[in-house]
């Protein structure tokens, strides 16, 4: 049940990311379609990071394309990317922890091209996650864990990403914040955006998605409908703590 | 009031309105440091390549004191943009040591190239002010060192401004905070070091010129450069609070050591002073007056 590659957002083809002689992705092939939560499960170093970080252009892969739209991302500049609005919220959030809690915001619609009026998603995303507008005067650095994540989502948010990338978005948390991240995720696909998430919590992450990818040392070795692979019997042995 | 109260408040007054020039010169390097790490030691050429610009333009096309503050920033911005598109772009991946090696050089080969293009152009403009100093409160103050702190304490709330409540501002401190945080939301770091750069020109020149003013040429503008490190170190290197109230504490100080002790010692100490109390201040806070050490939970 692959999704067909006609229709994607995001259709990344025989990838391969070096960093110097260890291959951290040797010849990953993925689609997201629009709109469609898809999550990338496996142990940790299977390269799921990495692959976000070659997407969003941090790292440069040694092979292959990434197609977002019909464009090769290949090549881009960070920033040209984020401009394309591939937001990408990384493992550790990637706050600007010396800058206020709205400033953060703000600078999330940097991804928009214009002056975009900034009023309309900042309310949306108060909405949201109301901790934040009590705490908008604060430096980020200050903020709790789960507070820079629901932050990190909210920048995202406020440049109404068409993909965004998600990176172990409940590392760290307690359970109920995480169920609160969670919760979001759905929110998300219903406005358009379309959601490529990377998670340890194998569960959570292929009850929420529709698709998924399991990877091992850098290869996919399984992938499929969420439910089906939350029901494969390899699946559960390996990530889901099962017999 | 007592002689010797009138001859302290004399000083301090002295020192703040030097102060203000010097809070110029500190930002235009501030901005630099902020946004990537550099340390540009040429900022004293800068200052004076700025104002010997302005003086040309003043002298060349008879402008008065506008014309030759706007026709200056045009030449300082745009040499301003050549230097970060040729010099600096070319080395952004290198170590920071490169960087810092350039601006010496490049400092070094600005005074060279300044004795040789300014030659035998006036090198200040006429200050347009009355020589007669205005008395305030008993106080003998010169009206040219007044404008000039004037004119500095608008630029630096325009700056502020800048920084604080534009969008443009906002970039440039994500920019300085953290740059890869800054390309992962969609800002062009080339860009915004180039909008840097352009300050550094207009600060060049605005700071240049008040200085002729308001020093009477009293040493070369390029040893303004020196003062800076005491009053950025001072006023904690990233912030801009602090560079503003540490140009007016080194301007004050240097006025007060130049009253009370110069004499005592013969002259001199006033140009060592502000040095003495960054020594005596690192003691205490290493990380400046207004630097903080940085918080964060992880």
């Amino acid at each position: 049940m692959e999704p067909s590659s006609a229709e994607a957002l995001l259709a990344v083809h025989d990838l391969h990311v070096s960093y110097g002689r260890i291959r951290a992705v040797q010849g990953v092939s993925l689609t997201v379609p629009d709109a469609a939560v898809v999550a990338l499960i496996g142990a940790n170093g299977a390269g799921k990071s990495t692959l976000l970080r070659a997407i969003s252009g941090i790292v440069r892969p040694r092979q292959g394309a990434i197609r977002f739209r019909g464009e090769n991302l290949v090549g881009l500049p960070v920033h040209q990317i984020a401009r394309r609005r591939v937001i990408h919220v990384p493992e550790g959030r990637g706050m600007l922890t010396r800058m206020t809690v709205l400033e953060n915001l703000r600078l999330g619609s940097f991804a928009r091209s214009g002056r975009a009026d900034t009023a309309l998603e900042l309310d949306r995303v108060f909405a949201l996650f109301p901790v934040l507008d009590r705490r908008r005067g604060q430096l980020a650095g200050s903020l709790s864990g789960g507070e820079q994540q629901m932050l990190a989502i909210g920048r995202a948010m406020m440049a109404r990403p068409r993909l965004l990338m998600l990176d172990e978005p409940s590392l760290g948390l307690a359970p109920l914040l995480v169920r609160e991240i969670f919760r979001i995720i759905p929110r998300l696909t219903a406005e358009g955006t379309a959601v490529l998430l990377v998670e340890q919590n194998a569960r959570m992450a292929l009850q929420c998605a529709a698709h998924a990818y399991v990877l091992q040392t850098g290869r996919v070795v399984l992938s499929g409908r969420a439910a089906d692979l939350l029901a494969a019997p390899e699946v559960q042995r390996a990530y889901l703590g099962a017999g | 009031m007592v002689v010797s109260e009138v001859f302290f408040v004399f000083l301090v007054v002295d020192g703040a309105l030097a102060g203000a020039i010097y809070a110029l010169v500190a930002l235009a390097f501030v901005v630099v440091y902020k946004a990537s790490r550099m340390i540009n030691f040429a900022v004293g050429e800068w200052t004076m390549v700025g104002s010997r610009v302005a003086a040309s333009a003043s002298h060349a096309f008879g402008l008065g004191l506008g014309g030759a503050l706007g026709l200056g920033c045009v030449g300082m911005v745009a040499l301003a943009l050549v230097f970060n598109r040729v010099v600096l772009r070319p080395l952004i991946s290198r170590s920071l040591l490169s960087l810092i090696m350039v601006t010496i050089g490049v400092g070094i080969f600005m005074r060279g190239a300044a004795t040789v293009v300014f030659a035998g152009i006036p090198a200040r403009i006429a200050s347009p002010f009355p020589l007669d100093p205005l008395v305030v409160g008993g106080l003998p103050v010169s009206v040219d060192k007044i404008v000039a702190a004037a004119i500095a304490g608008a630029c630096i709330a325009a700056l502020s401004w800048f920084f604080h409540g534009s969008r443009t501002g906002l970039a440039l401190r994500a920019v300085a905070s953290d740059q890869q945080a800054a390309l992962a939301v969609g800002i062009d770091l080339h860009r915004h070091f180039a909008i840097t750069w352009a300050l550094v020109g207009v600060l060049s020149v605005l700071a240049g010129t008040l200085w002729s003013f308001a020093s009477g040429g009293g040493f070369g503008i390029e040893l303004l450069g020196l003062k800076v490190f005491p009053i950025v170190i001072l006023g904690g290197l990233d912030s801009l609070p602090g560079t503003i109230i540490g140009a007016f504490f080194v301007g004050i100080l240097e006025s007060l050591a130049a009253g009370y002790i110069d004499p005592l010692v013969g002259g001199g100490f006033s140009h060592v002073a502000s040095y003495v109390a960054l020594i005596a201040v690192l003691f205490v806070r290493p990380y400046g007056l207004f630097g903080r050490p940085d918080v964060e939970r992880v």
